[in-house]
């Protein structure tokens, strides 16, 4: 079966090419984009969407895990996944891939960034930030009742990196501890609580994201990442993430040969980190809808997104 | 020796005595298996039910499926093929209701195609004007209930227009009406089939067990590879988790109804489908809508759950604003979610009563009064909403649709509240946070973790032997040692370790508010009022302020989880007191006991039996809430449950992990259900 | 089809056991019932060898205490339980071979069931409850409505028709199951203790009301009770079971002058006589050559009721049938034994 979707996989990946050719008209079945429960994921989803019935496609939004999503990509529910994270999501994507149905559809221009981050009055608190050294120095402000007198570093969920923060800390001898948060959710009301009374935190958070907007905050530097410096990849483990991870896009394998026309626009869709950065704000910071910040959006950007069309 | 075969509280202290020492001789790191079982080939359970649920869909009985939009003859099953079926009849009906409701082109489409959409753009269903639709929910509520329900219906209707939340409230009502009849229907079915057929209740009611203490998000990912992602997904989840008190519930009521009534029917003629449908479950009504009206809290309490795989709706906006940390607005979404369920529940109750008269002779207009009405303003409210976009083109038509911006907003407030509550509560907690977590919660776990596995479930079959003799003793021992046998004994301890704090703080606090409350008939009301309120309103709302309160911890996980837990055991000691016959209270009075010995000499002993029922209650509660509590961060199943939603085999481990929750809460069902019967019987109130 | 001669219902060795293996054993002993073998193996018996008739318009009472097997004898001739052995007739026909439809088919046209608790539908009005029997037959809900509206007035509760049974009172609720037995114009009727859970003076009252509409509607009737006062009050024959068996059937008036065994004679001692007992059953033989008393009283008069004057005659006083022809004698002496005496020295005619 998996040898099968392979092959279908290969077809349809064949097939783009002579589509290019026949230029066969795209099906009005709706194009279905997920919805996860983030900002710039939401608001991209209606950008793209807005983007497919520019050029008179059907469009449906559906709600969804975004861990679950890849399966249901692969079973053909839900057509494409237009923010694959590298750090977070790599893992259930590249199962999909392995299990076949699925397609890597490329990059958005935007990298991504993923690392330890504090937010910017940290800075006061602790002298000598971003650096991880000064951060160890200063642990014991970190520190919160369940941490043992160590620093706390509120990491995300478990599942997206799992053991490669308890790895570098341990390498490089921290004196910290790892708690692992169970949803972003929980990573902002913490944000949010420590910011109300200057508390020192450092949580994992990435870029592009809300928190570029506004008083903001850095990543904290660690030694440079080189390749295999993990300790899953047989390093020694003492290196930060990679500073510019991949933001993929994927699709249903049947997306070329179903909709070709929606699915060369959507090869072509490529989002700066400023475009993400906007898009969010427009939601976080002057509180429209989601809909309405993907309308302005597609009205301020025309000549952005015409190009890919 | 006679003592102590009769004192069972003396055969315990020897259990608990032999127990600690195991404990204490059973060394971590020489204890091999009696500390923890070792890597065995049980492990590869989670992987086995995953192959076996994947052949199920992607390679058992392979038929050739045309796709006539590609041109192409794919590879299918027959159960993939049947499953997208019932995914397509339920995902149409939703769509019908909601595009009744909001508009919209796919129930047209179901009988046309999109290219025939495409080019008549006429060809849809236009949305209702909210004033037809809150008129609507007046006159339904006037018609089925009188005056004090067309208000409730009527004003709850407008409350979710007017503070702009009608796209999703109606998204929530229409995969609710479509989710609740279903379970209704399957509940009564199966219910009835359990009555007629002993070999058949003997086997559902195993799995009933499961799936009523079965996280949801353990089942989430077998529901979205069978059933695919969407409202129909959401749906299809919401049932297979209602269902099942709504089948206890009819069984029940069957079971209740004389044997008198039964030859009554019989002797009056009806064949065997009339007996059924006439006579008894008619005569068990009153059971029978107790688990309408459960399920219709359980469909509402799932709505942000099914959210994950694709139900629209309340749930979804809850989830999203909860994640930008919209408290205010979250707190008003799930305002609405409890209003819906508070409507249902009156309409569907009062739908069940409603009494036919046979004797009026009414002419046309009066007994269709209801009906003309709607339509009558159907027809008034759209012209007025059509005109008003006549005059005022550009403007925000308020009579037809008021948008999430558009509508009034009380979040503002909420936020300021919580605002103010975090900045001036937050330094006093702090010593009380430090307190329970380095004092309390930290040893607990410790004390949890270093429990050998020889001597748990040398605890747990002594304490089945106590409880209900040999039978229990073997049921209680192999849900612990199945969970023993997988890799996750450790994580399964803590999830025992939050469980076991959350379910005695609840229990303390609930049963103290129930006897309080108990004692006058008003605020015994009021408490039902509240309790019934806390189960359908989201609990996802409570974890962001206690992070913010508490910190990414185990106590914040605690809290949320006390909050929930604590309405059972509140519910069950108000019910189980006021329960109490009042031939014997007034024996008690007689006898010259005053309040207080009445309350612990008569009253308590008397509803025991059923404040335990409440305490299992809340023993299941508890394990639902530690495994949503994951959200926040926790190190127990749950963390591993949302981790399976990533995992390649994830579909397995979801499942084996979710059973490793369900068995720990039947261990301790089983455990209080069979001590509660006995007591019942020794009491003479079974 | 029924003839006048043929018993409207008729049972032969009709045997009841209860017990897991009560078939087996019956089937080992080549169908043949021996009750020390079935006791031995801890079954029940219920109906231990029942033979009866019942004709049409007779009201047969099985009386019996509880635990006596009346209730489980009904049970069985209106085949709400399957009888273990022995034959049961309806109209001739063979009510234990008939297959279900047949059965539901005699049940919908043929028997009304009274309950001792009613066994109303609580969810119901009491209109709805009288049309049931009627719209399981698939009569429309107008006609059934006429129907039922015909049957409380028959029961006397007209304006209570939207009532719910738990806003009526037990001898209402009574009615109504009254009603609802009768709404199909039954042939047979079963009343299973219909007055047992009601108070004494409700109970007089329902019993008067019973006997009204028996009068206008003459069914074949079974009616079983716990109580001897009823029995004799309203029988036409009284069939006295105990342990299952039947120990006694006869006419009221044979079994209080003559009960055949020590535990029938038990309930006939406390009888007062005079109240239940006509003229006719104890009246001695007439001939011409008698001196009479210019008084002369009916044979169906209560023995009470006349009992005054007849002890004031000095002259034997006549008992004259309904065409006034005399027919039998009574005197003071008579009536003494009546009144004072003990029973088994009464004459009995019949």
């Amino acid at each position: 079966m998996k040898f099968l979707n392979k092959i279908a996989t290969a077809a349809a990946v064949g097939s783009l090419a002579l589509g290019a050719t026949i230029a066969q008209a795209d099906s009005k079945e709706p194009i279905v984009i997920p919805t996860h429960n983030w900002t710039s994921q939401i608001t991209m989803a209606y950008v793209i969407g807005g983007i497919f019935e520019s050029i008179g496609n059907n469009v449906s939004y559906v709600p969804a895990d975004s861990q679950a999503v890849y399966e249901s990509i692969r079973n053909g529910d839900v057509t494409i996944s237009h923010e694959v994270w590298q750090s977070t999501f790599s893992k259930s994507f590249n199962n999909a891939l392995d299990a076949g149905g699925i397609i890597d559809v490329g990059t958005h221009a935007s990298v991504t960034q993923e690392e330890w981050w504090y937010p910017a009055y940290v800075g006061e608190l602790c002298p000598g930030l971003p650096s991880w050294e000064a951060l160890n120095d200063c642990a014991d402000i970190f520190a919160t009742a369940g941490s043992g007198g160590k620093g706390r570093y509120l990491d995300g969920p478990m599942d997206w990196h799992g053991q490669e923060t308890l790895d570098r800390i341990e390498a490089l001898d921290m004196d910290f501890t790892a708690k692992f948060a169970g949803s972003s959710g929980a990573l902002w009301a913490e944000l949010e609580s420590a910011a109300k009374d200057n508390r020192a935190v450092v949580v994992f958070n990435w870029s592009p994201n809300f928190t570029d907007a506004g008083d903001g905050g850095s990543f904290v530097e660690f030694p440079e990442y080189t390749d295999g410096c993990k300790k899953a990849d047989g390093g020694d483990g003492k290196c930060g993430s990679p500073p510019a991870g991949w933001l993929k896009k994927a699709a249903h394998y049947q997306m070329p040969k179903k909709w070709p026309e929606a699915y060369k626009i959507f090869n072509n869709v490529s989002f700066t980190k400023g475009d993400i950065g906007n898009m969010a704000a427009l939601v976080d910071i002057d509180g429209m809808s989601h809909e309405a910040a993907a309308a302005k959006w597609l009205e301020d950007n025309e000549a952005t997104w015409k190009a890919w069309l | 020796m006679q003592y102590f075969i009769k004192h069972k509280w003396a055969q315990f202290a020897v259990l608990l005595a032999v127990f600690y020492v195991l404990a204490t001789v059973i060394d971590p790191a020489t204890g091999g298996n009696w500390w923890r079982i070792q890597e065995t080939r049980f492990w590869l359970l989670p992987d086995v039910v995953n192959n076996a649920l994947r052949f199920l869909i992607d390679d058992f009985w392979v038929v050739d499926v045309y796709d006539s939009e590609l041109d192409i003859t794919e590879e299918s099953t027959v159960v993939k093929e049947f499953t997208r079926t019932v995914s397509g009849v339920v995902l149409f009906s939703i769509n019908l209701i909601r595009e009744l409701l909001l508009g919209g082109v796919k129930t047209v489409v179901a009988f046309t195609s999109w290219e025939f959409i495409s080019e008549h753009k006429w060809a849809r269903i236009p949305a209702l004007p909210w004033p037809a639709v809150a008129a609507g929910a007046f006159i339904v509520g006037h018609c089925l209930g009188g005056r004090n329900l067309s208000v409730l219906a009527g004003a709850s209707t407008i409350y979710i227009a007017v503070f702009g939340q009608w796209t999703p409230a109606m998204q929530t009502l229409s995969f609710v009406l479509v989710a609740v009849p279903i379970s209704c229907f399957l509940g009564l079915m199966l219910g009835a089939i359990a009555y007629k057929s002993k070999a058949f209740e003997t086997i559902l009611a195993p799995l009933l067990n499961v799936a009523q203490s079965m996280p949801h998000f353990a089942y989430l990912i077998p529901v979205v590879i069978f059933f695919g992602i969407g409202d129909h997904a959401g749906a299809i989840s919401t049932v297979i988790f209602a269902t099942p008190p709504m089948i206890r519930l009819t069984l029940l009521g069957l079971k209740k109804v004389p044997p008198e009534v039964l030859e009554a029917g019989t002797m009056s003629g009806c064949n065997s489908r009339q007996l059924m449908f006439r006579v008894l479950i008619p005569s068990a009504r009153h059971d029978i809508l107790i688990g309408v009206n459960q399920v219709i809290m359980q469909c509402l309490a799932m709505a942000v759950i099914a959210s994950f795989i694709g139900a629209k709706g309340l749930g979804y906006e809850l989830l999203v604003s909860l994640n930008m940390l919209k408290i205010g607005q979250a707190l008003e979404l799930g305002v609405s979610i409890v209003l819906i369920a508070v409507v249902l529940d009156r309409l569907s109750l009062a739908w069940a009563n409603k009494q036919a008269d046979y004797l009026a002779d009414l002419p046309f207009h009066l007994r269709h009064k209801h009906s003309l009405a709607f339509l009558g303003i159907l027809i008034f409210t759209s012209v007025i909403a059509y005109v008003a976009s006549m005059v005022f083109p550009d403007k925000v038509n308020y009579l037809y649709f008021i948008d999430e911006a558009q509508g009034f907003s009380t979040e503002k407030f909420w936020d300021v509240m919580v605002d103010w509550l975090i900045t001036n509560t937050y330094q006093g907690v702090q010593g009380f946070n430090f307190f329970m977590i380095t004092s309390v919660l930290m040893p607990m776990k410790e004390a949890f973790l270093s429990m050998p596995v020889a001597a748990t479930l040398f605890l747990v079959a002594g304490t089945g032997y106590i409880v209900g003799g040999l039978r229990s003793a073997v049921i209680v021992t192999a849900f612990i040692a199945f969970i023993a046998l997988t890799p996750w004994w450790d994580r399964a301890l803590i999830t025992a370790y939050m469980a076991t704090f959350a379910v005695v703080v609840s229990v303390i606090i609930g049963c103290s508010m129930g006897i309080l409350c108990s004692r006058s008939p008003r605020a015994t009301r009021v408490i039902l009022l509240v309790c019934d309120t806390f189960q359908t309103f989201p609990s996802f709302v409570y974890l962001i302020p206690v992070i913010m309160l508490f910190g990414v911890s185990d106590l914040s996980v605690l809290i949320a989880v006390i909050v929930y837990a604590t309405i059972p055991a509140t519910r069950y000691t108000v019910e189980g007191l006021t329960n109490v016959p009042q031939a014997l209270q007034d024996a008690g009075s007689m006898s010259g006991v005053n309040r207080l010995q009445r309350l612990l000499k008569i009253e308590l002993p008397l509803a025991f039996p059923h404040i335990m029922l409440g305490i299992n209650q809340t023993v299941i509660f508890a394990l639902f809430m530690i495994i949503i509590g994951a959200f926040i961060g926790t190190d127990d199943l749950g963390q591993l449950i949302m981790q399976s939603l990533s995992e390649a085999n994830g579909m397995g481990q979801g499942i084996i992990l979710g059973l490793c929750v369900a068995f720990i809460g039947l261990a301790v069902d089983h455990l209080i259900h069979t001590w509660a019967e006995q007591r019942k019987q020794v009491l003479g109130i079974a | 089809m029924s003839t006048s001669t043929q018993p409207v219902i008729k049972c032969e060795s009709v045997y009841k056991i209860f017990g897991e293996n009560a078939a087996r054993i019956i089937e080992q002993s080549g169908g043949k019932v021996e009750t020390a073998a079935l006791l031995e193996a801890g079954c029940v018996i219920g109906v231990n060898n029942a033979s009866f008739e019942v004709h049409e318009g007779e009201l047969l009472v099985v009386m019996g205490l509880s635990g006596s097997g009346k209730s489980t004898l009904l049970r069985c001739i209106s085949r709400l339980i399957e009888t273990t052995a022995g034959n049961i007739h309806i109209d001739g026909d063979d009510l234990l071979a008939m297959n279900d439809k047949e059965l539901i088919d005699i049940r919908r046209n043929k028997m009304g069931m009274v309950f001792q608790n009613f066994a109303l539908l609580p969810h119901k009005t009491v209109l709805e409850n009288i049309a049931l029997p009627l719209q399981v037959k698939g009569m429309s809900t107008s006609d059934s409505m006429d129907r039922a509206l015909d049957m409380v007035n028959l029961v006397e509760l007209a304006g209570r028709e939207n009532y719910f049974p738990r806003q009526l009172s037990g001898g209402q609720q009574q009615r109504v199951g009254i009603a609802r037995s009768l709404a199909v114009e039954p042939d047979i009727w079963f009343l299973d203790e219909p007055f047992s859970a009601l108070d004494p003076l409700i109970r007089r009252e329902m019993q008067d009301e019973f006997l009204r509409i028996q009068s206008a509607l003459k069914k074949t009737i079974l009616f079983v009770t716990h109580d001897f006062d009823e029995a004799i009050r309203l029988a036409d024959r009284i069939a006295i079971m105990k342990d299952g068996v039947i120990e006694q059937i006869d006419t009221p008036a044979n079994i209080i002058l003559s009960p055949a065994t020590e535990y029938v004679a038990r309930f006939t001692r406390e009888v007062p006589r005079e109240r239940v007992l006509s003229c006719q059953t104890i009246m001695g033989k007439y001939d011409d050559s008698q001196d009479m008393s210019d008084l002369t009283v009916s044979q169906e008069a209560i023995i009470e009721s006349v009992a005054k004057p007849i002890l004031t005659q000095q002259k034997p006083v006549g008992v004259t049938d309904s065409e006034g022809e005399i027919v039998g004698v009574l005197n003071s002496k008579i009536m003494a034994n009546v009144l004072f005496g003990d029973a088994n020295s009464l004459p009995v005619n019949n």
